[in-house]
């Protein structure tokens, strides 16, 4: 039977490398039917995000935000509800460390201001995170729907507290008051500018995986989610594991919201919602809900992303259609069954292959 | 010799987990014959039937129907060329009368409408054609299980099957009901009928069959005429060795009481009381067998003992503390372990490796962790122990249950509850559904701990052979009371049991006085 786990997982890598693949080339055809000059945009598209320092760079950055909100929705997913809160805390948890920082100003030396920051950013993030986990828990709300709606909520709550709380009237753009000189993050890496904040993602993946794969939270968590009956059976505290959960998760893009706002901006200026909550969805989906595999999947989307960008600028091809190509990869890797006829085949063979070797060896010991 | 009326030909089915069903089996039925097909379970006999009423497509091989290639397409098609099942399960809607489930699909219809009054007019001639006396017009809710397998005989009988496929229709019924439906399954045979009988109960192929087709792990090992067979004979072929039918173990030498359940009663969600003033005392040392007809209060004991589901008043007591209101984590800290009924629903986590799936009523234990942190290497110790001690069949301990045989799952879930280190076990259907060598590992292991251990179990059974030859008193439980006591579980006969368990015959409280 090792046999058969062995040809899922050989399937399973395949199946998102050629849903990947798929979506790119409908790309590239698209481009070429759209576009006057099509090799240079595909050039463009394809090698464009590496042709400088900074744009690769820039990938990484995009990546960071990626990383956090895949990394919550991992979390989301381990326990099998679909709290897409992470939207609305990323943008909420950005505004609340910006007042935060304004309020502190220079008075604390950079190391505490900064931890304090990531502390309130995360306590923000586990907060909104358990207001629909709680919902759903105890009065049977739909965690989607009510997630979804509190997004709204916070988008627009983000936006009143900068318009009416921290808004700069010198400037002649909705913004906040400069944030203060030490909370700001450092850019690394030389030319390419990534901003600090990747060690932050580096050490949170890290955590994330060890929490999930050896710690006693995460084997509850993965229990919960594989099989919740059998967990009740054994006496696990279901509720609290899939609060706890989620609560983890909201933290983790609290934590997002606060590394884009320290790493990037000078002022706290959102004033729509990011999209980078439901890009971690994206992520996680990509990533198969393993937290190791979200920063490639993060990066993976930030290349596609990036390339958009520079053919947008450099091209006549509208950003729009970058949507697209990425809807065609989340629907093929989404899709169990993409390929399960493939997958099949290879576990008859190699079922068949498995019996004929068990009856040699048989006629052999006879 | 009769005229071939069916023949399946190299029949080979891999399932989607690379799980081989069959191989190459090749089987025949005569015209008006009742054919045994037996198996171990497992054996591949379920996914035979499967293949030949359409419900899965098989690898290679093919299904002739009088000489011709039927090819087979789906369900509907498998109806049309004559081909019924009988399902262990029914497939019945409860709200709806008899004469509704029986035309379910081919609705007689006048003015668009669905014709009602003829619906109860046509069950009504098919239930006294065939003696069946089962009222058309009857809420199936209301009906006995015997009573609901008859609408179901009836539902393919209607649509014109000649061959019937019956999986294990005696499984659900009291010997009673076995008794008057193996009556009317020889009065349809008479009556140009042909049967396909699955049943590991040899006893039963030996009364009503002629010839026998044997599988065991998927292959075919031949068709047999029963005549010139013993059920000796027919158990070697399905095992290929002698099963040992009857179980020898030492006398107990029970203990003080472990389990004390006084008034027990609880209400489900309809308002029927499932469990019915229930008192009884589980004593250390000692296997109490739980018999009875599915359904009459056997999982929601099982339930409300683990602390699954809660009950609505009287006491139980374990290790002299309540539970209560108790949670299973509570209720398993004071002693409790589950053998669960279903496992793949409530024993295990099937995408998990078996170090995960041994750990998850221990995991917060000193020794299975190092402060936040599993300890892995202390577990996979142990995992490599009962991987050993149970012979559970796996490539390694990391391996996902889920590619697992179903007795090599029950062997985990077992090997996990046997060693808790509390001293009352819970075991609901221990050994359903999996192999004859499993199950006699787990019946032995079950004795061997309360005789060792002193532990106090509780085993709840459909199989009447197994509660029989484990337990050491035996309870027979209808309608969510306890009807019958036997101190002496060997003393009993499966004939004594059945009329108990039917409702033919109950015990005064007089008699059970003292027993309990």
């Amino acid at each position: 039977m090792n046999r058969t786990s062995k040809v899922e997982f050989t399937v399973e890598l395949v199946r998102i490398v050629t849903a990947v693949a798929i979506a790119y080339a409908v790309a590239l055809i698209t481009l070429f039917v759209i576009s006057d000059d099509p090799v240079y945009i595909i050039q463009q598209f394809v090698l464009g995000p590496f042709s400088s320092p900074r744009r690769i760079g820039s990938i990484i950055n995009l990546a960071i935000p990626f990383t956090f909100t895949g990394l919550c929705m991992c979390f989301m997913y381990a326990v099998n509800k679909f709290n897409l809160s992470g939207e609305g805390i990323f943008m909420i948890s950005g505004c609340v460390i910006s007042m935060v920082a304004l309020k502190l100003g220079n008075s604390l030396p950079a190391p505490i201001a900064i931890a304090v920051l990531f502390v309130v950013g995360a306590g923000v993030g586990a907060i909104i995170s358990g207001i629909p986990a709680i919902m759903e828990a105890k009065f049977k709300a739909n965690i989607v729907v009510a997630s979804l709606m509190l997004n709204n909520i916070l988008v627009f709550l983000a936006i009143y507290l900068l318009k009416y709380k921290m808004r700069d009237n010198t400037i002649g753009f909705l913004g906040s008051l400069p944030l203060p000189e030490v909370i700001k993050f450092p850019a690394v890496f030389g030319k390419m500018r990534v901003q600090a904040g990747i060690f932050v993602a580096v050490i949170a993946v890290i955590l994330v995986a060890l929490l999930f794969y050896k710690m006693v939270f995460g084997y509850k968590m993965r229990v919960v989610g594989n099989n919740p009956q059998f967990a009740k059976a054994s006496g696990i505290n279901m509720m609290g594991t899939i609060i706890g959960a989620q609560l983890v998760g909201g933290a983790i893009a609290g934590m997002g919201g606060t590394v884009e706002i320290l790493g990037n901006y000078d002022r706290f200026q959102w004033t729509a919602s990011t999209q980078h909550g439901f890009d971690g969805l994206m992520v996680a989906v990509l990533a198969r809900k393993n937290p190791l595999l979200v920063p490639v999947a993060a990066l993976l989307l930030a290349y596609i992303r990036i390339g958009a960008d520079v053919v947008n600028s450099k091209g006549d091809i509208p950003i729009e259609f970058i949507t697209i190509i990425q809807g065609i990869v989340i629907l093929m890797v989404a899709a169990d069954e993409f390929m399960g006829g493939f997958k099949k085949k290879l576990i008859y063979k190699a079922a068949a292959e498995e019996l004929a070797a068990k009856e040699k060896a048989a006629q052999k010991t006879a | 010799m009769a005229k071939e009326i069916l023949r399946m030909e190299n029949i080979t089915k891999i399932y989607d987990n690379g799980f081989v069903a069959n191989k190459d089996v090749t089987f025949w039925l005569h015209e008006g014959e009742i054919l045994a097909l037996a198996g171990e379970n497992g054996a591949g006999k379920t996914t035979l039937m499967k293949v030949l009423f359409g419900l899965e497509k098989p690898q290679t091989g093919r299904v002739l129907l009088n000489g011709e290639d039927a090819n087979i397409k789906n369900t509907l098609d498998a109806i049309g060329k004559g081909i019924g099942m009988v399902h262990q399960h029914f497939m019945q809607v409860p709200s709806l009368t008899v004469a509704e489930n029986v035309l379910l699909g081919i609705e007689p219809m006048k003015n668009g409408l669905f014709d009602f009054d003829k619906a109860v007019e046509m069950t009504r001639e098919v239930s006294e054609k065939y003696n069946f006396h089962v009222d058309p017009l009857a809420r199936i809710c209301d009906l006995s299980v015997g009573q609901k397998q008859k609408v179901e005989i009836m539902k393919v009988l209607i649509k014109g099957a000649k061959i019937i496929i019956m999986d294990e229709p005696t499984a659900v019924l009291t010997p009673q009901e076995t008794d008057e439906l193996f009556e009317q399954l020889l009065r349809l045979r008479d009556d140009g009928h042909s049967f396909i009988f699955i049943s590991h109960k040899l006893e039963e192929v030996k009364r009503i069959c002629s010839r026998i087709t044997v599988l065991r792990r998927g292959h075919c090992l031949g068709s047999y005429d029963l005549s010139d067979m013993s059920e000796a004979d027919i158990s070697r072929l399905m095992v290929g060795r002698d099963v040992v039918l009857q179980f020898e173990k030492e006398d107990p030498t029970p203990g003080d009481p472990i389990v004390k359940v006084r008034d027990l009663v609880k209400i489900n969600a309809d308002g029927k009381r499932v469990l019915d003033g229930l008192s009884f005392n589980i004593r250390a040392g000692e296997v109490i067998g739980i018999a009875g007809v599915e359904g009459n209060g056997q999982s929601e004991l099982s339930d409300v003992l683990s602390g699954m589901d809660g009950f609505a008043s009287g006491t139980v007591e374990l290790n002299g503390q309540s539970i209560e209101g108790k949670s299973v984590f509570e209720i398993r800290q004071q002693g409790m372990s589950l053998i669960p009924e279903d496992r793949m629903i409530h024993g295990a986590a099937g995408d998990m490796s078996i170090c995960d799936n041994i750990i998850s009523d221990r995991y917060f234990k000193p020794g299975y962790k190092k402060g936040m942190f599993i300890n892995k290497k202390y577990i996979e110790n142990i995992a490599d122990e009962y991987i050993k001690e149970y012979q559970i069949a796996c490539d390694n301990k990391k391996q996902a249950v889920r590619y697992l045989s179903g007795g090599n799952i029950q062997k985990v879930v077992v090997a996990r509850e046997f060693t808790t280190g509390g001293n009352f076990i819970i075991a609901n259907q221990p050994t359903r559904g999996i192999d004859v060598g499993a199950a006699e590992l787990i019946r032995k292991a079950i004795v061997r701990k309360s005789r060792e251990e002193g532990t106090a179990t509780l085993l709840i059974s459909a199989d009447l052979n197994e509660v029989l030859g484990c337990s050491d008193k035996l309870f027979v439980m209808r309608k969510g009371k306890i009807v019958a006591v036997f101190p002496k579980a060997s003393e009993v006969s499966e004939a004594e049991l059945g009329e108990y368990m039917l409702g033919l015959k109950t015990m005064t409280e007089k008699e059970m006085e003292g027993l309990l």
